[in-house]
């Protein structure tokens, strides 16, 4: 399949906003509407961005928050899916279940926060379960639905040619779920990402978010401007890479029917 | 097709987090070796809280009990680490104290934090001369467990200004600068150098230091765990010494101070150095021996705005077994400082 | 006891208290091309599943003597392989992968759809989906192919066109086939008997022998002559008085 053209107004459209947004932020700060020290031009936010990298806290700070992003993703993903498949499979274990990961669901991850100290202490432990609690009942959620949505001739041709027990699950059920599995990585790959600011509330030495809540305690609002520059188009960088899982071929039914 | 770029991700994707952890941790480094004894110490980000990263700095070099400062952003956390067993002291505001105690923690307060160092300030364009005149405006406090809240209440009663009279509003000492430039606050009281911002940024002017109202205004103290106590009776000695060394040290040598400190509050410097010495009594870190009489004031006001529900025995919140005799300044090489 | 390759024996079956097989029989010799057609509703689909085993039937006995695949209506093909790994499916009992890689280029060779040994189910019209279907089913050595309406979710040319090559198909390689139909005319076309079911609950209503090589036209005169009497058996259409009376046998 070949991806269509993009006309050269889709190019420069999204580059002339930046830059338009760049000129109003630059116009406001440049016309004294807020106090200086609370609003930064985009020059001070830049000189803060230089300072974070010559000192190496940006990319001290960039490691801790992707390490405990990805821990935190990854778990909830190694742990998500499998249980997601049980509960999918059994009917049993979803009625029991289910309505315990829907309550949990619904809960601010931030809501964990106590608890999440009163488990984990300090550092790296309780961000990365806040990560997992955020992601974690998503991944759940999303593959019980898949699997339950499984057309059952799926199951009947496997039976057919003979396929069984974990060759069922590697060639039917899991590639059967994997784009719907896919979207909801995007979805809460993307969560996580927004969690871990909260996160790295929690008392800590390092990571973008906590560097963010300690600019601002640090009454540095133009390193504050930086740090959050910086989780944006890391955000971006991280829903570009996962979208490529939706290039793999065997997966591509699932977005083009 | 599947299993082959399927495994290419779950591959890469572990390879990603080994290659973090890697970075993160770096255990080619050597480990350094720690034959000291150890205690990390939590704190906030105030001059209030100064001589816990002046003591952190100093003892990097010398030979007894290393402490590592351990920068929290708020006092609800400080108070989950502390429950959950993973802190066993740290400076915070009086009256939580107490709230604590009262709950049933054990935790005492072996030494202040400091004295005076807090600021109300009003918005430029009010010209208001007291309290009387901030009848009807809003006024925003760090928390009801914080002494500012107790002090401004007592001195409103003073000034015969009724309870409801004066709106009040929690919010985090970072966001108070922010909102009296928006208008959104008219007054505010905290500690520094949260105060000293707004009057840098042009926004608000001193309406009374802390030694005007209550001289000698205590805001935060030094918590220890009973179990430290208990276990470690010689490093609780050692940090209460190191503090009030710290505190003695910093007291005569303002601009130095300023210049250890920054870094670890992660502040401007200048910012820091206009709150230590314009003017030079706003904060001050002498006379840190809580005494009964101090914290009977501030429990009693607590009680009676009530934020304290029984009137806990002084015996039960402090300690003050393990004050020195004589106090000297901290010897202190500045080599390093400001990093 | 008999030496049928396959045989219902007074089956009866019913879904939630809905009778919808009474005591059903049917014999099927080996290399025969069965069709069974029928009002909708009335369990043609549930005879192919007790065939093929999926289905237990309540009560009776059901003898299959060889190897069944099944051929769904569509979207049996598993989205996630390719063409050629959809079709090797049907060859995993050979060890040797040259032997399997011959066996599916014939295969490929065929339906026709070499080249395409790359592409994906998705990326396909319904007909070659269909003709990918069959070819995985043909693979190997099964002995019995059961369709389950393999073609009605094809436009009606794609549909004349994939009689035709199922009909060559199965010149090359012979199979035992029962095709469940609410097609007559395809039935008429492919099969050399075709069962009339009656309402709910099933029964066989009448057969239609049709002694006549494949593929066949659709306009050749017994093929003709055949669809009528179907339409006359399922009442809809007037009897007619020129037919042959020997073609039928009544049930």
């Amino acid at each position: 399949m070949t991806e269509t053209k993009r006309t050269s107004g889709e190019r420069v459209l999204p580059v002339a906003v930046v830059i338009g947004s760049l000129l109003l932020w630059w116009g406001l700060a440049a016309a004294h509407v807020f106090p200086e020290s609370l609003f930064p031009d985009p020059l001070a936010v830049g000189k803060g961005v230089v300072e974070e990298v010559i000192t190496g806290r940006l990319f001290n700070d960039l490691v801790a928050s992707l390490f405990r992003v990805t821990a935190g993703f990854l778990l909830a993903v190694v742990l998500g899916i499998p249980l997601g498949l049980v509960l999918g499979s059994y009917g049993r274990a979803r009625a029991a279940l289910l309505p315990a990961v829907n309550f949990f669901r619904n809960l601010s991850p931030l809501a964990w926060i106590p608890f999440a100290i009163l488990w984990f202490g300090i550092g790296d432990s309780p961000a990365v379960f806040l990560i997992f609690m955020a992601s974690f009942f998503p991944i759940v959620l999303a593959t019980v639905a898949a699997v339950a949505t499984i057309p059952m001739v799926y199951f009947r041709v496997a039976h057919d040619y003979g396929l069984t027990g974990g060759e069922m699950l590697m060639r039917v059920t899991l590639p059967a779920i994997a784009p719907q599995v896919i979207t909801v990585l995007r979805v809460t790959a993307g969560l996580a990402w927004v969690v871990v600011v909260a996160a790295e509330m929690i008392a800590g030495r390092d990571g973008l978010g906590f560097a963010i809540w300690d600019a601002r305690n640090g009454l540095r609002i133009d390193l504050l401007v930086s740090g959050m520059i910086v989780i944006g188009l890391i955000g971006v960088v991280i829903d570009r890479l996962l979208f490529r899982l939706t290039r793999i071929p065997s997966v591509r039914w699932g977005y083009e029917r | 097709m599947i299993r082959s770029s399927m495994a290419r991700w779950i591959v890469g994707a572990f390879g990603l987090l080994l290659v973090l952890g890697l970075l993160r941790f770096k255990p080619w480094q050597e480990e350094v070796v720690r034959p000291r004894q150890q205690l990390t110490v939590g704190f906030l980000p105030v001059t209030c809280h100064l001589t816990c990263p002046v003591t952190d700095f100093a003892t990097k070099t010398s030979t007894s009990t290393r402490f590592q400062s351990q920068r929290f952003t708020d006092f609800p956390t400080v108070v989950e680490a502390i429950k959950g067993g993973r802190l066993e002291a740290s400076f915070m505001i009086a009256p939580l104290a107490m709230k604590m105690r009262e709950q049933g923690l054990p935790i005492k307060i072996v030494y202040l934090g400091h004295r005076d160092g807090s600021t109300v300030i009003v918005r430029k364009d009010i010209p208001a001369r007291s309290l009387v005149d901030l009848r009807g405006k809003t006024f925003a406090i760090p928390s009801i467990y914080s002494n500012q809240y107790l002090v401004i209440r007592k001195l409103m009663e003073d000034q015969g200004v009724g309870a409801d009279e004066i709106k009040f509003v929690q919010m985090a000492p970072p966001d108070m600068p922010a909102a009296l430039a928006a208008k959104a606050i008219d007054a505010y009281f905290v500690g520094e150098p949260h105060a000293a911002k707004a009057e840098l940024d042009g926004s608000g002017r001193v309406l009374y230091y802390a030694k005007d109202i209550w001289p000698h205004f205590i805001s935060c103290v030094l918590v220890v765990h009973e179990k430290l106590i208990k276990e470690h009776p010689d490093v609780v000695r050692d940090l209460v010494r190191g503090i009030a060394e710290s505190g003695e040290w910093a007291e005569t040598h303002r601009l130095a101070a300023a210049k250890v400190a920054s870094p670890y509050f992660r502040q401007d410097e200048k910012v820091v150095r206009y709150v230590l010495t314009q003017p030079k009594d706003r904060v001050s870190y002498r006379m840190l021996t809580p005494t009964d009489e101090d914290m009977l004031v501030i429990r009693d006001m607590a009680i009676k705005v009530g934020i304290l529900k029984t009137p806990i025995a002084m015996s039960d919140l402090i300690d003050r077994e393990f004050i020195p005799k004589d106090i000297r300044p901290a010897d202190i090489d500045m080599a390093g400082a400001g990093k | 006891m008999n030496d049928k390759l396959l045989c219902l024996d007074d089956i009866s079956h019913s879904f939630g208290g809905v009778e919808v097989i009474r005591r059903f029989s049917l014999d099927i010799e080996p290399g025969e091309f069965v069709a069974i057609v029928g009002p909708s509703g009335c369990g043609k689909t549930t005879i192919l599943n007790i065939l093929s085993g999926f289905v237990r039937p309540a009560s009776g006995r059901v003898g299959c003597e060889g190897r069944a695949r099944m051929v769904y209506q569509h979207d049996g093909l598993f989205p996630w392989l390719t063409v050629a790994e959809n079709i090797a499916l049907g060859l995993r009992h050979i060890g040797d992968p040259a032997e399997r890689d011959r066996q599916a280029a014939d295969l490929l060779e065929l339906i026709r759809l070499r080249g395409f040994e790359g592409h994906y189910p998705h990326q396909l019209s319904g007909g070659m989906r269909q003709r990918v279907e069959l070819a995985r089913a043909l693979a190997g050595d099964t002995d019995i192919l059961l369709m389950d309406e393999p073609f009605s979710a094809l436009d009606y040319l794609t549909r004349l066109r994939m009689r035709r090559e199922l009909a060559l198909m199965l010149e090359e390689r012979p199979r035992t086939v029962v095709l469940v139909t609410h097609d007559i005319e395809e039935a008429a076309q492919l099969a050399d008997r075709v069962i009339v079911l009656s309402d709910r609950p099933a029964r066989i209503r009448c057969e239609l022998r049709l002694d006549l090589a494949r593929p066949r036209d659709l306009t050749h005169p017994e093929v003709v002559d055949g669809i009528h009497r179907l339409l006359f058996e399922l009442g809809l259409e007037e009897d007619r008085s020129d037919v042959r009376g020997d073609v039928f046998v009544d049930a």
